[in-house]
């Protein structure tokens, strides 16, 4: 995350949102805030008996990427074979907003531009091999 | 007997007069004199028998009456079973005994037996409880409805359950209004009702359809919706966080000023400081692009005397740029702070003249008002009665009644030395409040762009001829289509926080009613949008161009048209009537109105590190008057509505201090908290003593109103008195004193960058204001907001190596941290600044309104590394030494009540002294000149917190306060370096700390 420093006028640094889809019941975006198990419990009621998807879909962002992995490798091994792994990955274009923090001129953009990589894996259950 | 019974004969004898048991014992007197003696005497016995006797005393009256011999023996024999004989019984049978009457004088002996009965009539006609006649019944003789028909109760009760029934049926008369039901719910007579009712606060357009579904209460001149009747405290969470909630802040009071742009901001400039961000000239505000927002002060006052926060728009410049010098402002402000800016505003812009003409005159409007209605409707109703009904609001009346304002006093005031004109907009322009990601959904499956009209649709009526003038401009058409096309853009975008915080977006938008769906539904946001992505990329990098804020609503002729010609909802639903296919789409063509509509981006949690953009949604502006027909379709797409209550709780999980609560610096805040103390002061009182928490024994000395006068003097104090031990022990104390006083400028300045230099400067500049009103600072307190000095502060209450935390870089951190000296001297020159702080508890507890925040001791610290679930120290019970003073103070309350119907002139005296000692000591709290607070327990109080639940946005409990500064560098310089910024919570009614992480968020 590489944040390019503020310029030396007074403007203050402020992430804003990724943009999103609207989310599907299989979407999961994983953040670093969550416990990693909880996370991972998520998924597996998803996908379980009673979970209502046959595919879900882990998208995890920047930091984030790690620990997606991480939960699909996870739902893998303790899905018995049972699950297929597709990862694909992706370039997030994302906005930092700059707010000035005094009046002087200078018209300073509103947002700047920045990209992160970002993963998405979709996890679903594997047919059964012939 | 048993004890219960006996108590229930005692208390339905309690009231029985006094001359039945007085009497008693005087049947066989022998004269009326003695008569009255044996009276007097036995006044003593009820008092000195006990109560379940009297009944028998009451016997024994009626068998003398009966029969003067025998009752002799009666009495005897019943005072021998009772095994009494003392008082007055014991003189009147010795009275018996001893001599017979020889004679008795008729007359006075059927004076004094007249007197007797008259008082028994009294005792049996008298009921002694309050309850009805057939709920004495005993429960076996009760029978179904006894209560409607008395024909069902015991016949000698009847005529008293008669009366009652009377007297109830008279009851409810008068109650009950004298027409029927029907006539009553007429409309003409239920306008007239509404009109009547909302004299004293305003009701808001949406008020009937709030009153319906929640609990109303009376602020600031309004009648306000404060939460849902319905269970739904998570449910609004929920849709703030997810979905959408509606909130309508049509209450807030918009301040209008008209001036030359430099003469305004000149004279701004004084009301404000840059130092806390910025002002009303910061560039993309001014142009009219973002909403800012800001603190005001009185002019030229900063950093005390606060009015009040505000947010604030610049109608943008016109294209053409003639007429850019004369600029519009809105001040948007609380109710509570709206005086109080209004007279600062006219003061300093010495705008006292009243202006007439210069927007609508009331009465003059509703004459005219009533001429046309006079012509439009033959039945020649008086349109008086007519105006003002929910969905029918004609708001002309409105005005007159704002509750803010005083009425039949003018709202437009101009000055002839800067030509300033300032006018009060209240309830002038409605504003819905929606939060949450789906809002966009919302907004924009309710709202359709207005559509291109050339031609009027008719030639007498003035519906939409702006509209048509508008559209005969090709430029303006083009600019209402890229409108257009960015509103259709905000489709895509999965939440308001992605957006720049403040765009303003102006729009002219259709009637809302028209595309009404029959069924409510959540919207839903639409995959297909989403495609757009390069478009959508430009409007979040870019905003929304200066152009596109531009919108009629700052035209008020305009709004005054869009308001006088709104198709009435009757008429609406009676062409839905008419229409062929019977629920298909009305298409009212050139009829249709349109409305111009002012939409606002309200950012959400913008400090801090977590949640970022938690709770942003849009602010909605419309023109007075259709106030329903916007509200219905946003609830028909889905949105959830919150009153005050989810207000503060959106402000509390977004951290921000909330108008007025949090402003204690303020006179609104001060009012509040003064109310607020009232409220929990009455409902304290309201509990038996036993049964309700003695506070000076848990030692919280002020459990319903913060002292924050009292905390930051008592901090000075204390500062003062460590400052002079450091003096007198260290030998060369006086020179580094000084040094450290004076001198820190050069040396940070050779070290650190020009930025830093900036701050340096400002510093010494704060310093020598601070000097300069020392005796005014000293005076009172109040809340630190300058922004550079909160972000030093910030960065010092962080852990610098902890578990858990991520390590910043250093370089962020490093390139605006002081030396601690630096630092330490420019907060000496605050001696009473307060700091607003969140705090988050490490584990257990849920903080309360008014909990204490302390400082933790080194103890705590250990105890706590060495066990990891160690939830905080117990503070020992303190001693009130105020219930043994309590306790004296009743008893000689009591007796002089009983001196008082001795003697009542000698009594003065006493009372002149009660009068004197301490007026009001409530057991369980601490009488007013409260002792040191900071000290009073075992743990330094440091501040205390405003605001303080369960978060169900952190899954902890969290609370948000003011701290005192000095007590706070007081504590982080003592503090371990991965213990920094940990203080612990106190809750007023209980002796447990909690561990708490204390953030100062910028």
């Amino acid at each position: 995350m590489a944040e390019p420093a503020p310029p030396a006028a007074e403007l203050a640094l402020r992430r804003r949102l990724p943009p999103r889809l609207p989310r599907r019941p299989g979407d999961v975006y994983v953040n670093m805030q969550t416990d990693f198990k909880a996370q991972l419990s998520r998924c597996q009621k998803l996908l379980g008996p009673g979970g209502g998807c046959a595919e879900i879909c882990i998208h995890g962002l920047g930091l984030a990427i790690n620990r997606a992995i991480n939960i699909a490798l996870q739902l893998q091994a303790g899905g018995a074979g049972a699950l297929r792994l597709a990862a694909n990955t992706s370039t997030v274009p994302l906005a930092d907003g700059l707010e000035p923090q005094g009046d002087e001129d200078g018209r300073p953009p509103l947002a700047r531009a920045r990209n992160n990589s970002a993963i998405h894996i979709r996890v679903c259950r594997a047919a059964p091999p012939p | 007997m048993s004890n219960a019974r006996e108590k229930k004969r005692a208390k339905k004898m309690r009231n029985q007069p006094a001359s039945v048991t007085l009497s008693s014992d005087c049947g066989p007197c022998p004269s009326g004199i003695q008569h009255h003696n044996g009276g007097s005497r036995s006044f003593q016995t009820p008092k000195q028998d006990l109560h379940p006797d009297s009944s028998q005393e009451f016997q024994q009256q009626r068998h003398q009456h009966q029969s003067p011999g025998p009752s002799y023996r009666k009495e005897q024999y019943f005072s021998k079973g009772q095994g009494r004989g003392r008082g007055g019984w014991r003189g009147g049978r010795q009275n018996v005994s001893q001599e017979m009457p020889k004679y008795i004088t008729a007359s006075t002996f059927a004076q004094a037996r007249a007197a007797e009965i008259n008082a028994m009539l009294k005792a049996v006609t008298q009921k002694s409880s309050n309850s009805l006649v057939f709920q004495t019944l005993p429960r076996h003789m009760r029978r179904r409805a006894m209560s409607h028909n008395i024909k069902r109760l015991p016949r000698r009760l009847r005529e008293i359950a008669r009366k009652e029934a009377e007297k109830a049926v008279h009851q409810k008369k008068e109650h009950s209004k004298n027409k029927c039901r029907k006539a009553r719910r007429r409309h003409v007579n239920l306008v007239v009702e509404f009109n009547r009712r909302q004299k004293k606060n305003i009701w808001l357009e949406t008020h009937i359809w709030h009153a319906k579904r929640f609990h109303m209460v009376k602020k600031w001149g309004y009648c306000l919706g404060d939460r849902p009747t319905t269970k739904s405290y998570r449910a609004c969470y929920r849709a703030m966080t997810k979905h959408c909630l509606l909130q309508d802040l049509s209450y807030y009071c918009c301040l209008e000023l008209n001036g030359k742009e430099e003469e305004l901001l000149k004279v701004l400039a004084r009301m404000c400081s840059i130092d806390t961000g910025p002002t009303f000239a910061a560039v993309p505000c001014l142009s009219g692009r973002l909403q800012g927002s800001l603190v005001l002060y009185r002019a030229d006052r900063y950093p005390e005397d606060l009015l009040g926060p505000i947010t604030f728009i610049w109608k943008p410049k016109d294209g053409s740029g003639i007429t850019s010098e004369t600029r519009q402002l809105w001040i948007w402000t609380h109710p509570s702070l709206k005086q109080d800016i209004l007279t600062e505003l006219k003061t300093v812009f010495q705008c006292s003249e009243p202006v007439e003409t210069c927007s609508p005159e009331p009465i003059v409007t509703l004459l005219q008002e009533e001429k046309q209605t006079d012509v439009a409707m033959i039945v020649g109703k008086k349109r008086k009665r007519e105006d003002n009904e929910g969905e029918k609001a004609v708001p002309v009346k409105k005005i007159i009644g704002d509750g803010t304002r005083v009425p039949l006093e003018s709202y437009c005031w101009t000055s002839q030395t800067t030509g300033v004109v300032i006018s009060d907009l209240t309830m002038e322009i409605l504003r819905y409040r929606l939060i949450g990601p789906l809002s966009h959904c919302v907004l924009t499956e309710a709202l359709k762009t207005a559509s291109i009209q050339t031609e009027m649709a008719d030639a007498e009526t003035e519906l939409n001829n702006w509209w048509v003038e508008n559209c005969k401009n090709s430029e303006k058409v083009s600019l209402h289509q890229r409108q257009e096309a960015i509103f259709e853009l905000l489709q895509g975008i999965n939440s308001p926080s992605e957006i720049a915080a403040g765009t303003i977006l102006g729009l002219t938008v259709g009637d809302p009613r028209v595309n009404l769906p029959k069924k409510s539904s959540k919207a839903m946001p639409n995959p297909e949008k989403y495609q757009d992505n390069e478009k959508v990329r430009q409007l979040l990098l870019e905003g929304v161009p200066v152009e596109c804020a531009h919108s009629f609503i700052w035209d008020q002729t305009i709004c005054k048209n869009v308001t006088e010609n709104k198709i009435p909802e009757q008429d609406l639903n009676h062409m839905r009537g008419e229409l062929l296919v019977p629920g298909s789409q009305l298409d009212l063509g050139p009829c249709e109105s349109k409305i111009p509509i002012l939409l606002v981006q309200q950012p959400g949690k913008v400090a801090g590190e977590d949640r970022p953009g938690w709770g942003s949604g849009w602010d909605i502006y419309l023109p007075k008057g259709w106030g329903m027909a916007f509200w219905i379709p946003f609830i028909y797409r889905g949105a959830r509505v919150g009153g005050l209550q989810e207000g503060l709780k959106h402000s509390e999980y977004k951290r921000t201090p909330h108008i007025p609560n949090d402003f204690p610096d303020c006179p609104a805040g001060i009012q509040f908290a003064k109310e607020l103390e009232n409220v929990l002061l009455e409902k304290f009182k309201r509990r038996p003593p036993a049964k309700r928490a003695n506070y000076v024994k848990l030692g919280t000395l002020a459990p319903f109103l913060c002292p924050w006068g009292q905390l930051t003097r008592d901090w000075e104090v204390r500062n003062k008195a460590q400052e002079e031990s450091v003096v007198t022990s260290s030998a060369d104390s006086k020179s580094g004193a000084t040094e450290r006083q004076v001198p820190c400028e050069p040396k940070p300045g050779l070290t650190i960058e020009d930025s830093q230099g900036d701050i340096m400067e400002e510093m010494a500049k704060i310093q020598n204001l601070c000097k300069e009103d020392g005796a005014a600072t000293s005076s009172g307190f109040f809340v630190l907001r300058n922004r550079k000095l909160l972000k030093q502060l910030s960065a010092r209450c962080r852990p610098t190596c902890g578990k858990g935390q991520r390590v910043r870089p250093a370089s962020k951190l490093g390139q605006k941290e002081m030396t601690e000296d630096a630092l330490l001297s420019i907060f000496k020159c605050y001696p009473r600044v307060l700091v607003w702080v969140s705090l988050s508890l490490l584990r257990k507890g849920s903080p309360e309104l008014h909990a204490m925040i302390c400082i933790p001791t080194q103890e705590d610290f250990l105890q706590l590394n060495k066990d990891q679930l160690f939830c905080g120290p117990q503070e020992p019970k303190h001693s009130d030494i105020f219930k043994h003073k309590i306790l004296k103070l009743k008893e000689r309350k009591k007796k002089k009540n009983n001196g008082n119907a001795l003697e009542s002139g000698a009594s003065d005296a006493l009372e002149a002294k009660a009068v004197e000692e301490p007026k009001e000591l409530i057991l369980g709290l601490w009488p007013d000149p409260l002792p040191d607070v900071t000290s009073h327990c075992s743990r330094i109080l440091l501040g205390f917190v405003t605001q303080g639940d369960f978060s169900l946005a952190a899954g902890c409990g969290e609370a948000l306060g003011f701290v005192n500064l000095t007590g706070l560098l007081h504590m982080l310089s003592s503090q371990p370096t991965d213990k920094k910024g940990l203080v612990l919570l106190r809750t007023p009614a209980s002796l447990q700390y909690r561990f708490a992480r204390l953030n100062i968020e910028v």
